[in-house]
């Protein structure tokens, strides 16, 4: 059925109203879509880019509701966030150490905390109509306020202020609102109060060390970790010179003496801290004076970090100086008393030994370490020399006197090793200035040589006195004895050979020619002059003579002779009976035989070496022999004459040996114990010229018929006429003269008379006259041809052993045969 | 963590940020546990700023980069 028109026109009038509500429905969705675009920030759709279709497929409302529930949720968690935020700030804000207040334009306060509450005493929070004026500042002016400063400035502002009879730091911090405009001001109120008053304590703390580290003698300093000067005080200062200004940028390594081989590494490292300790260092002064300093250093640590160190120092300089002046003279004086040939000790009030020298030391046996604190007694046991008794220890009386005394006598020291030594002392107290006794001082010396050297000095004088009394003896018994012998030998030759009187005499010369040597032993012992030296080559001549001395017998010589051994100036003859005696007494010491050892060194003697020799060159000569040995009491006496234990012995042999060497500037010594043997030491100065292999002596001259006059001058009459005889025997003519001017007298006569003497025979000295020693240059005076001989007993005179330097041109040794004399004549004479 | 990229280059704004907004939303969980980051390529010079306030309301972060031409967009979650 077809619609009616009617039908249609409705239909067609509802599509077109229903084509009109759906475009209002869509015009609607895409007002809404627009307005949620616009809420999300973005244009609005426009109607060409999406037809209706696909922007109801698209379903942007769905879209964007579904994106708003995001963002819901996002609000809400922000806004959980920001309540949290907000609590805590509230917290912070109650709890804060400073008082906060905020204000707004009009002052009034919109927020206070408990702090600023607490500060002002407001005990609730204030009604929100009350401003900062009237709660806090009260009296304040807005020229003060620091909250209308900052609302004015725009900025923050700050101010102190006090307040409640309390200081504050106060700061004001504008809150701009959304208009940019100031709407509010936070006002943080400190309180300064005791910080400053903390400060004010500290300044005046501060004030007090500086006082007492700037007014303190001792030097202080403070030195940062780099070695830089950081602190340093007026004594400091002082002492070396600096000024304040000039302190800065100085560091210590400036101050310490470069030369301080004491402060050394190890101060170095307490300067830089890595230890502390007390401390001898050098400073050096702005001067360049060196100045010694004493005194600690310890590390400073800041936050257990070195930071550098501080240092208490005194100077010492002048105590050092002090120190060092005293020690000098502490040493000179020990230097002094060491040096010191004394020996020396000190003792304390009680006797005690406190000091004690080297020579002390040596003499006592005792080390000064040992020695010390130890009784004077201990040290120092004496006796009496000759008694042996115990002797007192003079410090005692002393200590107790105080009056220095010197021992009586001497006395013998036991050293601790039991060696003894003979000494004197003298002791003196020590006084304080009080002049109390706090002491002594024993001196002492060890007198053992120089007793040694007295008693040698007492022999030599006793033997010299010997002598001159047995010279006298000798040269009268000489001259007694020249005539016996030449009378006897006149006698022998006119007796009849084989006679009873023959024999008689030829008794009596035997004997008169022993009592000869014996005369010329004593002559020689007695000294008569120097020996006839010339030099010798000492090695051959002690072999020769040693050997010599033991033939025949059960002793042989061992020698031990360098062969560089020095050559010396010598009477070989008399050197010669030296070792022959030595040796015959090493034999007789030796009955049952041995050997002697015999023995010659070159030595150099000096002033050290020996008190007795002159400074020189001697040749040592030793003779051992390994015999009983000599008792002690005999040591001292075996070189005096007559002195002897042997039954057959004269006494001479040692007393001549003794002669002879003194007489050639040289020492016999002697070294013996019973039953170890003898030791002879014999020195004789040497001579470095060579020997020269000696001339072969001239031969006798042959007797012949002589004939001429003959002077003869003797003060002995006996002799006169003895020579008288022997002199016509032997065909001379004699005149006899008494002494040296009578002789000079007859011999001018005798020239003047054209008979002059063809000699003259003069005797060498004559007592209480002009002997031939004076007479002889007056004689070459008067006939400077003149020949004279000198005749003497003292064969060892100077002028008997030289003659011919003294003027004469011959010699004749009394006694003398008539052989001695013509053989002597005949050659001077020449055989005139 | 996942990268998203959508390549909305073409579109106009606002389809280009109700195009990003639509991988946002069903992203969301994924996003916010740090899953996955959305990286939004466009040539549309207003949705950079567009997208990045949205997704910043809804608690995202973003990061927008220059390109030749173009842009990336990125949108993570901020845990």
């Amino acid at each position: 059925m077809q619609p009616s028109e009617q039908q249609n026109e409705d239909l067609l009038r509802e599509i077109g109203d229903l084509r009109r509500k759906h475009a209002a429905a869509m015009q609607y969705v895409r007002r809404k879509i627009d307005q949620l675009l616009t809420v999300m920030g973005t244009s609005p759709l426009r109607p060409e880019e999406l037809d209706d279709n696909t922007l109801i497929e698209l379903d942007p409302i769905g879209i964007i509701s579904d994106s708003f529930v995001q963002v819901l949720r996002h609000l809400k968690e922000t806004n959980e966030q920001l309540k949290v935020a907000h609590d805590e700030i509230t917290a912070i804000f109650d709890s804060a150490g400073m008082g906060i207040l905020v204000v707004d334009r009009d002052l009034r306060v919109l927020a206070s905390n408990r702090k600023i509450r607490e500060q002002f005493t407001v005990n609730t929070p204030p009604r929100e109509d009350v401003t900062c004026r009237e709660l806090i500042c009260k009296k304040g002016t807005d020229q003060d306020c620091p909250a209308l400063k900052a609302i004015a400035s725009g900025a923050g502002e700050r101010c102190e202020m006090d307040l409640e009879n309390r200081h504050f730091d106060v700061v004001a911090t504008p809150i701009r609102g959304k208009d940019g405009g100031i709407t509010q001001v936070v006002l943080v109120y400190m309180d300064l109060t005791d910080r400053i008053r903390a400060q004010e304590e500290l300044r005046r703390s501060e004030e007090r060390y500086r006082d007492l580290f700037e007014n303190s003698t001792d030097l202080i300093q403070i030195v940062g970790g780099d070695g830089s000067i950081v602190y340093v005080n007026q004594a400091w200062r002082d002492a070396l010179g600096y000024s304040a200004d000039e302190i800065a940028g100085k560091s210590i390594f400036d101050i310490i003496h470069p030369d301080c081989k004491d402060c050394g590494p190890e101060f170095k490292s307490v300067v830089c801290g890595h230890k502390g300790g007390r401390f001898e260092t050098q400073f050096i002064t702005r001067a360049r004076e060196p100045i010694v300093v004493e005194g600690n250093v310890s590390p400073i640590f800041d936050g257990g970090v070195f930071a550098g160190t501080r240092g208490i120092f005194r100077d010492i300089t002048m105590r050092k100086r002090a120190e060092n002046e005293v020690a000098a003279e502490r040493e000179q004086l020990a230097v002094t008393l060491r040096s010191i040939g004394d020996g020396v000790i000190t003792t304390d009030i009680h006797g005690r030994v406190v000091l004690i020298n080297k020579v002390a030391e040596r003499l006592t046996g005792w080390r000064q370490e040992d020695a010390r604190g130890r009784m004077i007694h201990e040290l120092f046991p004496l006796k009496h020399e000759k008694t042996g008794l115990d002797h007192l220890c003079p410090v005692d009386r002393v200590l107790q006197t105080g009056v220095a005394c010197e021992l009586d006598g001497n006395a013998v020291l036991t050293a601790r090793d039991g060696k003894q030594h003979l000494i004197t002392d003298s002791v003196a107290p020590i006084l304080n200035r009080e002049s109390a006794v706090i002491g002594s001082v024993l001196v002492f010396r060890d007198i053992t040589e120089r007793k040694k050297l007295e008693d040698r000095l007492i022999k030599s004088e006793k033997i010299e006195s010997l002598g001159v009394l047995a010279g006298g003896i000798a040269h009268d018994f000489n001259n007694l004895l020249n005539s016996i012998i030449a009378n006897v030998d006149i006698g022998l030759r006119f007796a009849n050979p084989d006679s009873e009187v023959q024999k008689s005499l030829a008794r009596a010369q035997k004997a008169s020619m022993k009592a000869k040597d014996l005369t010329q032993q004593l002559l020689t012992f007695s000294k008569g002059g120097a020996p006839v030296k010339k030099l010798a080559a000492i090695a051959d001549l002690i072999r020769d003579t040693a050997d010599f001395g033991t033939r025949g017998t059960t002793v042989r010589c061992e020698y031990d002779l360098p062969a560089d051994l020095w050559n010396a100036e010598v009477d070989e003859g008399q050197i010669s009976q030296v070792i022959q005696n030595l040796v015959i007494n090493a034999v007789e010491a030796m009955p049952q035989g041995g050997t002697i050892q015999i023995s010659a060194r070159n030595r150099e003697i000096d002033r050290m070496t020996s008190p007795v020799l002159a400074e020189g060159r001697y040749v040592a000569i030793t003779v051992h022999d390994h015999g009983q040995g000599i008792p002690r009491e005999n040591l001292n006496r075996i070189f005096e004459p007559y002195f002897t234990t042997k039954a057959a012995g004269s006494g001479l042999g040692l007393a001549t040996t003794y002669s002879i060497i003194k007489q050639h500037g040289g020492l016999i010594d002697v070294e013996s114990a019973e039953g170890a043997g003898t030791k002879f030491y014999v020195y004789l100065p040497a001579s470095l010229s060579a020997v020269t292999p000696a001339a072969p002596s001239a031969a006798s001259v042959p007797r012949k018929e002589t004939s001429g006059r003959i002077l003869v001058m003797d003060d002995d009459e006996l002799v006169r006429e003895t020579a008288g005889v022997l002199l016509g025997m032997l065909g001379y003519e004699a005149d006899f003269a008494a002494d040296g001017d009578t002789a000079l007298d007859m011999y001018r006569r005798a020239m003047q008379s054209g008979a002059p003497y063809n000699a003259v025979i003069m005797d060498l000295t004559i007592p209480g006259g002009k002997g031939g020693r004076t007479t002889i240059g007056h004689l070459l005076e008067i006939d400077p041809a003149a020949r004279a001989i000198v005749s003497s007993g003292y064969s060892t005179d100077a002028v008997m052993a030289n003659y011919a330097q003294y003027g004469f041109v011959g010699i004749v040794v009394k006694p003398y045969t008539i052989d001695d004399l013509g053989r002597e004549l005949q050659r001077v004479l020449g055989g005139k | 963590m996942e990268t998203i990229e959508i390549d909305i280059r073409g579109q106009l704004c606002p389809a280009t940020l109700l195009v990003a907004l639509k991988e946002i939303n069903a992203r969301g969980a994924q996003l916010r546990a740090g899953a996955v980051k959305l990286r939004f390529l466009i040539d549309n010079r207003d949705a950079t700023g567009t997208i990045p306030e949205s997704a910043a309301n809804m608690g995202y972060g973003v990061a927008v980069d220059r390109q030749e031409g173009w842009y990336r967009v990125e949108v993570f979650g901020r845990q």
